[in-house]
């Protein structure tokens, strides 16, 4: 009864926050609405039994996206500082139509999938049948490596894809302004850094390593030490630069080609191809992924194609 | 009773998460609406936490965890913004 009262008070607040977020007429109300809105998200996750959600959730929809949006709404005030307020986009009367059919769509699909029974998927089945004799506790990692791991190498490579993707795109414009929020006499930003960033990298190799048993893993981790970069750009430690250095560019890679390297080896001995050779082999492509996905997600963020020292490093 | 109390904490403090929701809805200034938004994180570590034990899901700790962590992030890309109110809540 009082998880039905949860369960409905979240939804609610869900419905109301998204309504919110779209509709506001201030950029930064919106915003927030926004960040509030991924933070409610995770806790629907939460309640439905999907802890790794819940975390990719709160970490890239509300955390990182989040601080993005509140950057970008830096520079647009920064930009039009005398600019007349933008009244937003005119009223359009298809509008209401799309909400309420897509409304219905979403209905439907969820209707049919509670009153449907639906089969675990074979990787699924299988990696449950075998979770023992891999000595993995975790089956969403075990899925992600040991049945699917082609689609895994998929995912890290269309991560790859979209930072080309962004750097071509964003030309040599970038790289000019780095994201930095704090000058140098915000006071409290030091003492700050010192105890979150060593606690951040902390947390996310505790989720690494969380993820060969329980829900965490490479994905959840990277966006968390993501977190550590993201917030030395926000105070000047660290900033965009025009290309990348040799470390850099090796983190970038280090999750891809790890992969493919560990994963070919079985043909040398007739094997099938991306069998995993054994636990370590787990451990290290999740290490390498993990550094891969944080720093394409840092490099993402400070919009640049490499890092440098900040002008408060 | 003690069956009751986890889920009745949890809901005690929803329903604190909904009144911070009105103030991140009422505003008035910037600064409301983002320390609503920090406290929501604060109480959702909380919730967070009392799920964790009534739903018997330990991993719900490491979410937690990671609210604790996101907020410095998103406070740290606040302090410092422009505090144009003007151009900000037009409709007030």
């Amino acid at each position: 009864m009082i998880g039905f009262l949860l369960d409905g008070l979240i939804a609610a607040g869900l419905v109301g926050l998204a309504y919110q977020a779209v509709t506001s007429r201030s950029l930064f109300r919106g915003i927030i609405h926004f960040v509030v809105f991924g933070l409610t998200m995770a806790l629907a996750w939460a309640r439905v039994g999907a802890p790794d959600l819940a975390m990719a959730e709160a970490a890239i929809g509300a955390g990182l996206t989040g601080a993005l949006m509140l950057v970008a709404y830096r520079r647009l005030v920064e930009d039009r500082r005398d600019a007349p307020v933008d009244p937003g986009p005119a009223k359009s009367r298809l509008a209401l139509p799309i909400a309420i059919g897509s409304g219905l769509l979403v209905g439907v699909i969820g209707l049919s999938a509670l009153f449907s029974d639906v089969e675990p998927g074979q990787a699924g089945q299988a990696v449950l049948a075998d979770l023992q004799q891999v000595d993995l506790g975790n089956p969403i990692t075990g899925v992600l490596l040991l049945y699917r791991g082609i689609d895994t190498l998929l995912e890290v490579a269309v991560l790859l894809t979209a930072f080309l993707a962004a750097r071509a795109l964003a030309g040599s414009e970038s790289g000019t302004g780095s994201p930095t929020t704090q000058g140098p006499e915000t006071p409290m930003v030091g003492a700050l850094l010192a105890v979150v960033i060593p606690l951040t990298v902390l947390v996310s190799v505790h989720l690494l390593r969380a993820g060969s048993y329980e829900p965490g893993g490479a994905f959840q981790a990277g966006a968390v030490l993501a977190g550590a970069g993201v917030l030395l750009i926000l105070s000047g430690r660290i900033a965009a630069a025009e290309t990348a250095g040799l470390l850099v560019r090796m983190g970038l890679l280090a999750g891809l080609v790890s992969f493919i390297l560990i994963g070919l080896t079985p043909l040398l001995h007739g094997g099938p191809l991306l069998a995993l050779p054994g636990l370590w082999a787990v451990y290290f492509i999740e290490t390498a992924m993990m550094v891969s996905i944080a720093i394409t997600l840092v490099l993402l963020f400070a919009g640049g194609g490499g890092l440098k020292r900040g002008k408060h490093g | 009773m003690v069956d009751l109390a986890l889920p009745g904490i949890a809901l005690f403090l929803l329903l604190n998460l909904l009144a911070g929701m009105l103030r991140v809805y009422r505003g008035p200034t910037l600064a409301d609406r983002m320390l609503a938004a920090l406290l929501f994180s604060t109480t959702t570590v909380a919730v967070l936490l009392i799920l964790a034990e009534w739903m018997e899901q330990p991993a719900l700790r490491n979410v937690a965890l990671l609210f604790v962590m996101l907020a410095s992030i998103i406070s740290l890309a606040f302090v410092g913004l422009p505090g144009r109110e003007d151009l900000e809540d037009g409709e007030q």
